[in-house]
């Protein structure tokens, strides 16, 4: 199979230049010129208040939208004219959202495996990575469970599980413990800190919640779409 | 899990609403399955009865309704005396209505002629001559007509005597009455007319030469027509007449079914947006989509199908238990006809999941996430 994104260390995993996103024929302005580089094993946290235009940048990133202008980089590679995007959803980013968005049809092991479908992947090989993906998030014993029938903090490490599928280097997460109470929200970003030093995963993160914000070791603040301040933190 | 688990399931997750829509398939399919089994069964019936009789062609007028008009019977031997006929044999059939009894197949045969010497008593007795006035009934008959040999039976004005039950190894036959040809001229009122002479050619005899001898009947008989055994059910026009009032009624029950299976996909693909968002979301291509949409229509299709056969299959042996069919066809549930009626059902389930797939394929993962 070629190989659509060649490991490239010379760019930065993402690279953002007067990003802009409108909508409604230029009548609303999410992102009005952004322009930050994301660079391979950091993890990083936007935040800001709601309609900032935090999950916007976070759905460009992943190729699920397009921007108005600006140009945005994937190891070099521009997002918005990616030959086939789809691979790179499939290949490169794993995608978690507030809302789990698993499907309910399918049990716990069937999520999982839902994005392999585009590997060239036996069924066996399936069912052995997405195990082996449970049992990494602590899922094991939940297999043939249904979503519905599952806590918060669990379905969201389904989702976590099912963006690990097919060994993604990036994690775009968008509001990973929005939906979870404070307890599960602790599981939920240790489990999230663990696979990003474990795995050396690249980690954007979008989040308006402080605490969540500050275990990350970069910190994007965004304001009326554009990025406000963008600060690292010294390494402990 | 595989791909057909996906497939599988998102029709598993609306049972009644996937299963109305394969009864609206199924009873597509099974009309599709009575009707064309009915048409083709009675060219099979009408064919495997003149196989029956042994006869080689049958010379008949071009024009008429479910049967040919009457033409002089003078023609007969005419047709006799040309090279290479072995024998002939004139018949007078007509459709009447008998007693309680809908329309039924009589048929007048010459007497000792070749058609009637093949007929098989299993009963009574055969009239003893050409001029005796009784009827013989094919053993169906007897069932539809709820006689025995001994009865009388009405045919128009006379009332004639039941003397024999015969068994005509076609349906067409055993579902008939038959009598000499001259006495059937004597009572419908049509003496010195027939409608078809049966032709026996001499054993061994060429292709090219049997067509030259139709050529040299049509100069003897230019408003008619010779046929092989083999065309007769193909070229007449009643024949026509009722394959493509089948057809079409068919062609009708399977526009009903797309439409069934296609308002079904479209809500379904409209439920689903979150659902396909997702699967855009992490990777699906959009041909997958498509590709699950289709194959969800092609096995709704399969289904009904495979429910309309049988139904069309339990229909068409009911049908054939009641007065109006029994005796008159044998339906054909040929493998053929079983297998295109699925073909048929699997093709409807794909057309109709054309445009939902479609439309599925067009949306946004962004926004279908948030749909």
């Amino acid at each position: 199979m070629t190989d659509l994104f060649p490991l490239d260390s010379s760019h930065p995993v993402f690279e953002a230049t007067g990003l802009k996103k409108e909508y409604d024929d230029g009548k609303v302005a999410a992102l009005r010129g952004v322009d930050f580089r994301i660079q391979t094993g950091e993890f990083v946290a936007v935040t800001g208040p709601s309609g900032c235009g935090k999950s916007t940048l976070l759905a460009m990133l992943g190729s699920l939208d397009k921007p108005t202008s600006g140009t945005l980089t994937y190891r070099g590679l521009s997002i918005p004219d990616l030959a086939d995007p789809p691979a790179y959803r499939a290949r490169e980013i794993g995608f978690i959202f507030q809302a789990f968005h698993l499907l309910n049809t399918f049990n716990v092991l069937e999520n999982v495996q839902i994005p392999m479908f585009e590997a060239d992947w036996t069924r066996t090989q399936r069912e052995d990575r997405a195990i082996e993906l449970l049992k990494l998030v602590g899922l094991d014993h939940r297999l043939g469970h249904f979503p519905t029938t599952l806590s918060g903090g669990e379905r969201q490490r389904v989702a976590i599980a099912r963006s690990l599928a097919n060994r993604p280097g990036v994690i775009l997460a968008d509001e990973p413990t929005g939906n979870l109470d404070s307890t599960n929200a602790e599981q939920i970003m240790n489990l999230l800190l663990k696979l990003h030093h474990e795995l050396n995963m690249t980690l954007v993160l979008v989040t308006h919640d402080p605490n969540v914000a500050s275990l990350a070791s970069r910190i994007i603040r965004m304001k009326d779409g554009q990025v406000a301040s963008d600060q690292t933190k010294p390494p402990a | 899990m595989t791909f057909f688990t996906i497939v599988s399931r998102s029709l598993i997750r609306r049972p009644v609403r996937t299963a109305l829509t394969l009864v609206g398939i199924s009873i597509g399919i099974a009309a599709v399955v009575a009707l064309v089994g009915m048409a083709w069964g009675y060219e099979k019936s009408v064919g495997k009865q003149l196989d029956v009789l042994g006869v080689d062609a049958v010379v008949s007028n071009i024009s008429g309704g479910l049967l040919p008009k009457m033409f002089d019977a003078d023609l007969q031997a005419k047709v006799a005396a040309l090279p290479d006929v072995k024998e002939t044999t004139a018949v007078l059939m007509q459709m009447l209505s008998i007693e309680d009894a809908p329309l039924m197949m009589v048929s007048g045969r010459e007497w000792g002629g070749f058609t009637w010497n093949q007929m098989k008593l299993i009963e009574g007795r055969m009239p003893v001559d050409g001029k005796e006035k009784a009827v013989i009934l094919g053993k169906l008959a007897t069932e539809i007509l709820k006689k025995k040999v001994g009865d009388t039976l009405q045919l128009e004005a006379e009332e004639l005597p039941i003397v024999g039950i015969v068994d005509g190894q076609a349906v067409v036959e055993n579902g008939a009455i038959f009598l000499s040809l001259e006495v059937a001229q004597e009572v419908t009122g049509n003496e010195g007319k027939i409608n078809f002479i049966n032709v026996r050619y001499q054993p061994g005899i060429s292709p090219e030469r049997t067509a030259a001898l139709a050529g040299e009947i049509k100069k003897l008989f230019p408003e008619g027509r010779t046929m092989k055994a083999d065309q007769v059910v193909g070229t007449s026009q009643g024949f026509q007449v009722a394959r493509a009032m089948s057809w079409s009624t068919s062609i009708l029950a399977i526009a009903v079914g797309v439409l069934g299976v296609m308002n079904t996909m479209l809500m379904t693909v409209f439920e689903r947006t979150h659902e396909i968002g997702i699967l855009l979301a992490v990777g699906w291509k959009r041909r997958r989509i498509v590709w699950m949409v289709l194959c969800e229509s092609a096995l709704l299709g399969l289904l009904g199908g495979v429910t309309g056969v049988a139904l069309g299959a339990l229909g068409i042996k009911i049908l054939q238990t009641t007065p109006t069919v029994r005796g008159m066809l044998d339906p054909d549930l040929s493998p053929q006809l079983l297998v295109t009626s699925v073909i048929i059902a699997v093709a409807v389930g794909i057309v109709s999941g054309l445009y939902p797939a479609w439309r599925s394929s067009r949306l946004t993962p962004s926004i279908a996430l948030h749909g």
